[in-house]
């Protein structure tokens, strides 16, 4: 402006303008949450980093543009450049510390029952949030018919390093260990329980996972002694569960919810799959019988709903290619609704970061291990 | 459904007693040897008749936790002094059998106040 001394607008002020931006899943303003990191001021230039608990964050973009309104409308302020970094804050301490020590979260995807596309939902959310930009791991612990190797197109098997880690296979930049490695494809494994035991605990256990935001695990159908076997064996951070609008499915997962309340493991939400089914020619929307069953369960237990997938024949056929729809056709309704998905479960998983599991009773973070002395 | 608690914190304190600091608030202390006792696994109780066939005065006096640590999310195991270690502890099952005056009472069904 014409006849005033260029001053340099005051760091207060900026602050002061970020703390009415409030993050809509933690409830608390960007400033006291510690997002503001790097924040210069160069006359009238303000350039910032705005660090969110996780690069899927469903809000990103709403929240990039408030904090540049609500500075730029500060006097004095010419220019704002604004960076969304993240920083994935970590759900799993305790139990699991010891063995998975650079996994920040464990995500389990579970069913009542078979069938219900909980494999596909558990390939599509690891995909979602790598492409978000995590650090994802995948592991298939579903013993009685791993599917991971399939819906990425793996044929090879893992390395052992020469310290006895075996070296998951990357497969999009996802790091992938199945179960379905023990066996060879004509080998069949009967798995007897204590058996399962000790392989599902020495694959996830002995796998060089390295360091990553989510560790995603495909759990066998059901609430039996596999489900049991893989909580005992890593800390889940948290638990998702899949139906379909059919009732039976709705049963199921009602027990499958009772089972992780149980074993104190937090379910983030309820997801319904092949919800709807939108024409792949014109996009007519047709619903299904009873759908919107998985959001009533949820609102009935008391659990988050985190999205609805359509019926789309894109699905089985990018599953059978080896490349999850997220990223064979990113822009199809399906697509957009496991990404949405994969946003919801990152969000929640931030808030019981954040919360250090208080928001949920039944799943604070567990007390370490005691050497007695 | 009744909200199930969880311990926040568990510490040892002094040479033996286990203390644990649930959601609710309440504070446990456990003489380690107590806990000992206390084990129902299936070589400590009757798998059929609930029977408890570990003898309290088979556990030394002196029986101390090697290593506690936490299974899952729901409870603890221990790995004893005396070799054993085929007891997992769960939550529920700690909680119950917590020793203060006040659970010890409400045990023995004169709820306390309420
Ligand atoms: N949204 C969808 N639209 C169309 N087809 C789908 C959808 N979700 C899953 N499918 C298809 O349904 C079938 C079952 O899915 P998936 O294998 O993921 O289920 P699952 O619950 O893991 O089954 P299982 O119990 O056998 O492990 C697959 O052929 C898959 O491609
Ligand atoms: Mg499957
Ligand atoms: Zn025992
Ligand atoms: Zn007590």
């Amino acid at each position: 402006m014409f006849g005033r001394a260029k001053k340099t607008v005051d760091e207060s002020k900026i602050l002061e303008a970020l703390r009415t931006v409030e993050d809509p899943d933690l409830h608390r303003d960007i400033v006291s949450l510690g997002f503001i990191k790097e924040l210069k001021i160069e006359g009238g230039k303000v350039s910032f980093k705005v660090e969110l608990t996780t690069p899927a964050c469903p809000v990103k973009e709403q929240l990039k543009a408030e904090c540049h309104q609500k500075v730029s409308a500060i006097v004095g302020v010419e220019q704002v450049d604004i960076e969304m970094t993240a920083q994935v804050r970590r759900m799993n301490v305790g139990a699991a510390t010891a063995v998975l020590q650079g996994v920040k979260n464990i995500i389990a995807v579970a069913s009542g029952k078979g069938g219900v596309g909980k494999s596909t939902t558990a390939a599509n959310l690891a995909m979602a949030l790598k492409v978000s930009g995590a650090r994802v791991g995948l592991f298939d612990a579903d013993i009685h018919g791993p599917s991971m190797a399939m819906m990425f197109g793996i044929n090879s098997r893992p390395e052992v390093t020469e310290d006895r880690k075996i070296v998951p296979i990357d497969a999009h930049g996802i790091k992938v260990i199945s179960m379905g490695f023990l066996s060879g494809p004509d080998t069949p494994v009967i798995w007897r329980g204590p058996m399962v035991h000790g392989a599902i605990q020495q694959l996830v256990r002995d796998s060089a996972w390295g360091e990553l935001d989510y560790l995603v695990v495909d759990l066998p159908p059901g609430t039996g002694d596999a489900q049991l076997s893989i909580s005992q064996a890593i800390a889940l951070s948290g638990a998702v569960i899949v139906t379909t609008p059919q009732d039976v499915s709705l049963l199921d997962a009602r027990k499958g919810l009772l089972m992780f309340r149980q074993l104190r493991v937090p379910v983030l939400g309820i997801v319904e799959n092949m919800s709807y089914f939108l024409c792949p020619h014109c996009g007519e929307r047709t619903e299904i019988f009873r759908h919107g069953g998985g959001k009533k369960t949820s609102e009935e237990l008391g659990v988050p709903f985190l999205g609805e997938i359509p019926i789309d024949p894109s699905v089985p056929v990018g599953g059978d290619l080896g490349n999850p729809i997220v990223r064979e056709k990113p822009d199809s309704p399906a697509a957009q609704a496991y990404t949405a998905f994969a946003r919801q479960v990152a969000a929640q998983l931030s808030m019981l970061a954040e919360s250090g599991g208080k928001s949920l009773p039944h799943a604070p973070i567990m007390p370490g291990p005691i050497d007695w002395k | 459904m009744a909200e199930k608690v969880s311990p926040t914190n568990m510490r040892q304190v002094g040479p033996k007693d286990l203390e644990i600091t649930w959601t609710d608030g309440h504070v446990s202390t456990y003489p380690v040897v107590y806990l000992r006792r206390s084990c129902r696994c299936a070589a400590c109780v009757d798998e059929w008749t609930g029977e408890r066939t570990l003898r309290p005065e088979a556990v030394p006096e002196d029986v101390k936790p090697v290593r506690i640590e936490p299974v899952g999310r729901y409870a603890l195991h221990f790995a004893w002094s005396d070799g054993h270690s085929s007891g997992i502890y769960s939550f529920d099952h700690l909680r119950a059998i917590c020793p203060c005056g006040e659970c010890v009472k409400a045990a023995s069904g004169e709820s306390p106040g309420s």
